[in-house]
């Protein structure tokens, strides 16, 4: 793991999602469709948020952006961007096992 | 087709009040349509409605189209920019996002960008007082008095801006 990512964990859970979505090219609305659907209606992105993560992942190098038609631009996730998810879905996946001993309350 | 006008002052750090204020006209059969100075605002009379008001801060002219995209693919009705003040508006829907940012970090980023902008400026106010040190002319002493408390002003302005950016990361 290199050590520049920890600068940009924990990840928000809109942030992680999007990086998720991204896996293949996706305009904003198409991005807020997928994430509210794969996250089971538990996370609804605003335009704000989406826009603002688009901005930000693009600057950071974590998204490239692969096309612009009707002036929706669409992104995809850089190899970058799969090693910081990766390395954020690691650290989740130590929570969810210490988070094992809430089932029995 | 009835207009009628409304002077209002919201400070940078209430614009939720704002966004409130806007919708309580709505209810009342007053919905917004502009605002040509900061203050002045115009509505246009009609039946009541319940929606929904949110500005956002944007001032990035090269993407300005393809952020208004992504608002209008998601419901937002836009209605017009003042000073880099983005209105939007939308019917409250229970099957869509009734908020255009969906977490406080990413909220507290309107903010940043606001007290960027200004932040950027503080250098000329500076640089306009110390032009007393330099003058003896009596025009340019006043000018530069009143541009101290328009600084003090600016000041406050940026420390109510930062305290906005730390109540929203305090949320657990």
């Amino acid at each position: 793991m290199n050590s520049d990512y920890k600068k940009y964990l924990p990840l928000s859970e809109s942030t992680a999602y999007i990086l998720l979505a991204l896996i293949e090219p996706l305009h904003g609305y198409g991005v807020m469709q997928k994430v509210e659907q794969i996250s089971q209606g538990t996370v609804r992105l605003g335009p704000g948020t989406l826009y603002g993560a688009f901005t930000t992942l693009e600057s950071e190098g974590m998204i490239v952006k692969t096309g612009e038609t009707e002036r929706r631009k669409s992104y995809t996730i850089t190899g970058k961007g799969k090693r910081v998810l990766q390395e954020h879905i690691r650290r989740l996946e130590i929570l969810i096992t210490n988070a094992e001993i809430t089932k029995g309350w | 087709m009835t207009t009628i006008r409304q002077f209002r002052w919201f400070w940078a750090w209430d614009d939720e009040k704002e966004e409130d204020w806007l919708e309580q006209m709505a209810q009342q059969g007053y919905h917004f349509q502009s605002v040509s100075l900061p203050g002045f605002y115009t509505f246009e009379q009609g039946e009541p409605r319940s929606d929904i008001y949110r500005l956002d801060y944007f001032t990035n002219p090269k993407d300005r189209e393809n952020y208004l995209q992504i608002f209008s693919d998601s419901g937002w009705e836009y209605m017009g920019e003042m000073n880099g003040w983005q209105y939007f508006r939308k019917q409250k829907s229970d099957s869509t996002a009734n908020e255009i940012y969906s977490d406080p970090e990413s909220k507290a980023q309107k903010y940043k960008r606001l007290l960027l902008f200004l932040v950027i400026f503080l250098p000329i106010y500076f640089n306009f007082i110390f032009l007393n040190e330099r003058s003896g002319s009596t025009f340019i002493k006043v000018f530069s008095f009143v541009m101290f408390f328009l600084l003090l002003l600016y000041i406050y302005i940026i420390i109510r801006l930062i305290k906005r950016i730390n109540d929203l990361r305090k949320r657990i």
